[in-house]
């Protein structure tokens, strides 16, 4: 198994025959789509659809969220992540699970009480206007929209950075603290490069559903707001246009690419 | 004090995570069917959702879909981690580089691949597909779990085991596997929990007549979710609550045991069997719901596939049928024309049933997507349709070939009155700014621009490029004042008072009355759309008899009768008309409009492809624009 190349193989040909047919193919079959118009020729006008004003302005939308999302996420977890590592031998298992726990209840369900949370006659306006309170109009907008997206995708964010905080050593910290560096400058020189990693992978997994999501933005958009997620959906579900869907969801993949690209480079550059 | 602050930031991020799951517990004992309104406690919700098949069954589905995506994942993915280290360098990396693959792509990108590999090899879409995407998305989760343990094993230890003459696998199994166990089960355990949670992989790669829970949802936001679902939610909370502090529990005593005793390597292997024959038993009871509830192997020959209009029947209907008949039926629900008519060009065979309108069946009529009804199976419909209706419905069906007159209604102004004090006889009142943030609109293409073109004295079967830019401009106009476009959903959100004005059909104007007497239907002056829709058999039909049992079941006055009290649209059935008890609604103008208000009236008609797209393409800038 270690040095047997053959069993090696034998091993690993479940998976290699998997993926190649329902990752390789189903990708390849998305590029013919995507290339090509109904009759079957060759065409880039379902790629070069995006430049339409309304769908450039969909796409654009989507990275703004996706990237406000993704500060947001980043802001609060790390905090928390730093909280909960230097908590570590107490309660890990405890602590974590209680982050990863929202998520065995279906996200549509929690993004619908989100939905019953922001209404103009909601919950949380109830409360306000018990109180004496101004109300607050935030149902069917962007803000609702990074709400939602902020919540379904902190455990992504939260995890990762845990992941990379408790496994710095505490002596290194210890050792910086002992040659004179100061809380603040023993985070940014220490802390933080050492977390890098983390930091890309729960980028990666915030930044990607938010700006692809279009469930979120069905629900806390009143449909009023579309993202590019919702444009390709439509183009599947309503308007039966599946090459322009394919199309446009290769833009979406060169995104996708892009920041692939980005994350092996930052991720290069601070391992040397 | 900075213990004190640690604790308060926990506590914050812990309230936002925790309180749309409280909201939705709360919600589970509300009484009141709209999210908006409490309406008292009750237990009715726990009670009815025993009986709840359709809920019960997404729910079986979801774990026997995550159980066994999990385990062949979790197998397929720790062998693989295995071979990985004795394969080249370049091919592991080419591996790892396709496992990625799926992480990093978008859900939906995955899923619309998915999507078309089944479509191309003529895939039944179902539980079958639903089950090998949810396999490919969680083999990397448990790759990328396993594999960095993989990287620390040591082969000597298993090598010596070899040499000492066990065999490959036996010394696989007593040296590498105990120490790549947690990884394996941590991996297990994120996928599992990818499984039950993803909503878009699955919307794109389920069938029809195959829902998990997060697809059932989905289509229930949209029309008002059942409150059985917050029942079904709390009751799972609760479970995995105690799971996890039974499982802490479990892992404390153990651990204060053999903090006494020195572990020996028996004992550590003792005690992973113990948790093995837990899992194993949890595994067996989700396997035994799942076969139970679950519509996965149920292969009855003897069904009909139904696609019709949401909140479109009243469910008892449905049981009757199949207890007369003894067919099963899997019954599915659209929100607009256009939804349907989407799914039904990807896969013609999907249903065997579906509940198209006017020009929508004049559409498919002309594209071969129907096929001829036997009427001679028919005897109901031929005796109880109202000749009127069906002289109409031959406008778009010459000589009624293809389809049965169902539900017929109009399209009008839903109002507030306590919200709105000028009067509602125009359509111009969705333009006004005074009720901006108050109104509902449908979001459904004609409909909109049907208010829009109506509005501006126009056809509302216009397919003048200037007009229909002139509407679009109307719209675009329209939108800030526009609080959301929604279909199903009008009707909760005018119960709740959330909105002032909506436009809503006049089925659901009599129900929402019925909720909120404040409300108030009007077809405004200027004209608006009725329209008819009727039920139709799909072209690939794969059971065309008993989809002529369902049609002639439908038209039999008793059952007419009752869909028609349940949804309160107008019945073309007249002995189902004669029989309506309730003064009020017989009288209603609502239910059966004045022949003044219908000659204001006009019917959709399809308007071609080019008209279709110049529609489509509109609409898609007035969605887009601010």
């Amino acid at each position: 198994m270690f040095n047997n190349r053959q069993t090696s193989r034998l091993l690993a040909s479940p998976y290699i025959a998997w993926a190649v047919i329902f990752i390789v193919v189903p990708l390849a079959m998305i590029f013919f789509y995507g290339l090509t118009d109904e009759s079957g020729a060759l065409t880039f006008a379902n790629v070069a659809a995006i430049a339409r004003p309304e769908n450039l302005k969909s796409l654009g939308l989507a990275l703004v969220l996706a990237l406000i999302s993704t500060i947001i996420c980043f802001l609060l977890a790390y905090p928390l992540a730093m909280i909960l590592a230097s908590n570590k031998i107490s309660s890990q298992g405890i602590i974590t699970t209680l982050f990863i726990l929202p998520m065995w209840m279906n996200f549509l369900l929690r993004t619908m009480a989100w939905m019953t949370l922001l209404e103009n006659k909601g919950v949380i306006n109830g409360i306000l206007s018990f109180f004496g309170l101004p109300t607050i109009n935030i149902i069917n907008t962007s803000a609702a929209i990074v709400i939602g997206m902020v919540y379904n995708f902190l455990p992504f964010m939260i995890l990762p950075l845990y992941n990379a905080l408790a496994r710095i050593d505490d002596s290194v910290i210890n050792a910086a603290r002992d040659l004179g560096a100061n809380a603040v400058q023993t985070f940014f020189k220490i802390t933080l490069p050492l977390t890098i990693p983390g930091i890309l992978s729960g980028i990666t997994m915030v930044f990607i559903p938010a700006l692809t999501t279009f469930a979120i933005s069905t629900m806390l958009g009143g449909s009023k707001i579309l993202l590019i997620g919702n444009v390709i959906e439509q183009e599947f579900t309503l308007s039966y246009d599946w090459n322009m869907g394919a199309g446009l969801s290769l833009v979406l993949m060169l995104f996708i690419i892009v920041n692939m690209v980005v994350t092996m480079m930052t991720d290069k550059s601070s391992n040397s | 004090m900075r213990k004190t602050i640690e604790k308060v930031y926990m506590g914050i991020i812990l309230v936002f995570m925790y309180l749309p799951i409280v909201t939705m517990i709360i919600l589970s004992f509300n009484s009141s069917k709209s999210r908006a309104k409490w309406g008292g406690f009750t237990f009715d919700w726990y009670i009815n959702l025993a009986s709840d098949s359709e809920i019960i069954n997404a729910f079986a589905n979801t774990l026997i879909i995550a159980l066994i995506s999990t385990v062949v994942a979790t197998i397929i993915g720790t062998a693989t981690c295995v071979a990985m280290m004795g394969l080249h360098k370049k091919s592991r990396s080419v591996i790892m580089g396709i496992t990625n693959i799926p992480m990093i792509n978008a859900d939906i990108v995955t899923g619309i691949s998915l999507m078309l590999l089944f479509r191309f090899l003529h895939f039944n879409a179902g539980f079958i597909t639903v089950l090998i995407a949810h396999i490919t998305f969680n083999i990397p989760y448990v790759m990328l779990s396993v594999m960095p343990r993989m990287k620390t094993i040591n082969p000597s230890v298993y090598e010596a085991a070899l040499d000492l003459g066990a065999e490959p696998f036996f010394a696989f199994r007593k040296t590498v596997l105990p120490d790549l166990m947690p990884a394996v089960i941590s991996g297990a355990m994120m996928a599992f929990t990818m499984s039950l949670d993803d909503f878009i992989i699955t919307y794109f790669t389920k069938g029809s007549g195959f829902d998990t829970l997060s697809t059932k949802i989905y289509s229930e936001v949209k029309r008002g979710i059942q409150p059985e679902i917050y029942a079904l939610s709390a009751i799972i909370f609760i479970i995995v609550i105690v799971l996890m502090v039974g499982s802490r529990q479990l892992k404390a005593r153990n651990s204060a045991a053999s903090s006494k005793k020195e572990i020996s390597y028996e004992k550590r292997k003792g005690l992973s069997k113990k948790t093995i024959l837990l899992l194993a038993a949890a595994c067996g009871v989700i396997v035994v719901i799942g076969l139970t509830f679950g519509g996965v192997f149920k292969t009855e020959d003897n069904q009909v596939y139904v696609y019709n209009w949401g909140e479109y029947i009243d469910p008892e209907v449905i049981t009757m049928f199949e207890e007369e008949t003894g067919i099963k039926v899997i019954y599915d629900e659209f929100e607009s024309n256009e939804i349907m008519y989407a799914k039904i060009a990807s896969d013609n065979s999907a249903y065997d049933v579906i509940c198209p309108s006017d020009y929508m069946i004049s559409r498919m009529i002309q594209e071969g997507m129907l096929q001829e009804l036997d009427w001679n199976s028919l005897p109901y419909a031929s005796e109880n349709i109202d000749p009127n209706y069906l002289e109409s419905a031959a406008s778009f069906d010459e000589g009624n070939k293809y389809a049965v007159p169902n539900f017929c209604g109009t399209v009008g102004i839903l109002y507030n009155k306590t919200l709105v004090d000028d009067p509602v006889t125009s359509w111009d009142i969705l333009w006004d700014e005074k009720y901006a943030g108050q109104i509902l609109m449908q979001d459904s293409v004609r409909d909109a621009f049907m208010v829009a073109l109506a509005k501006n004295g126009y056809s509302i079967n216009s397919t003048d490029p200037a007009q229909l830019e002139e509407a679009a401009a109307e719209l675009i106009a329209q939108k800030p004042l526009v609080q959301a476009y929604v279909i199903d959903q009008v009707r909760d959100k005018m119960i709740g008072g959330e909105a002032a004005l909506g436009v809503i059909y006049s089925g659901e104007a009599l129900y929402t009355q019925r909720e909120n007497s404040d409300l108030e239907y009007v077809i405004p002056d200027e004209g608006s759309n009725v329209w008819l829709d009727g039920w139709c058999i799909t072209r690939d039909s794969k059971h065309t008899e008993n989809a002529l049992k369902w049609i002639n079941f439908m038209c039999r006055e008793d059952i007419a009768l009752m869909n028609f009290e349940y949804v309160t649209y107008t019945t073309p059935n007249l002995k189902a008309q004669e029989l309506i008890e309730d003064e009020t609604i017989r009288n209603s103008t609502v239910a059966f409009p004045t022949e003044d208000t219908l000659s204001r009236c006009e019917v959709y008609t399809y308007l071609g492809q080019d008209a279709d797209e110049l529609y489509n393409e509109l609409w898609k800038k007035i969605k887009a624009a601010d």
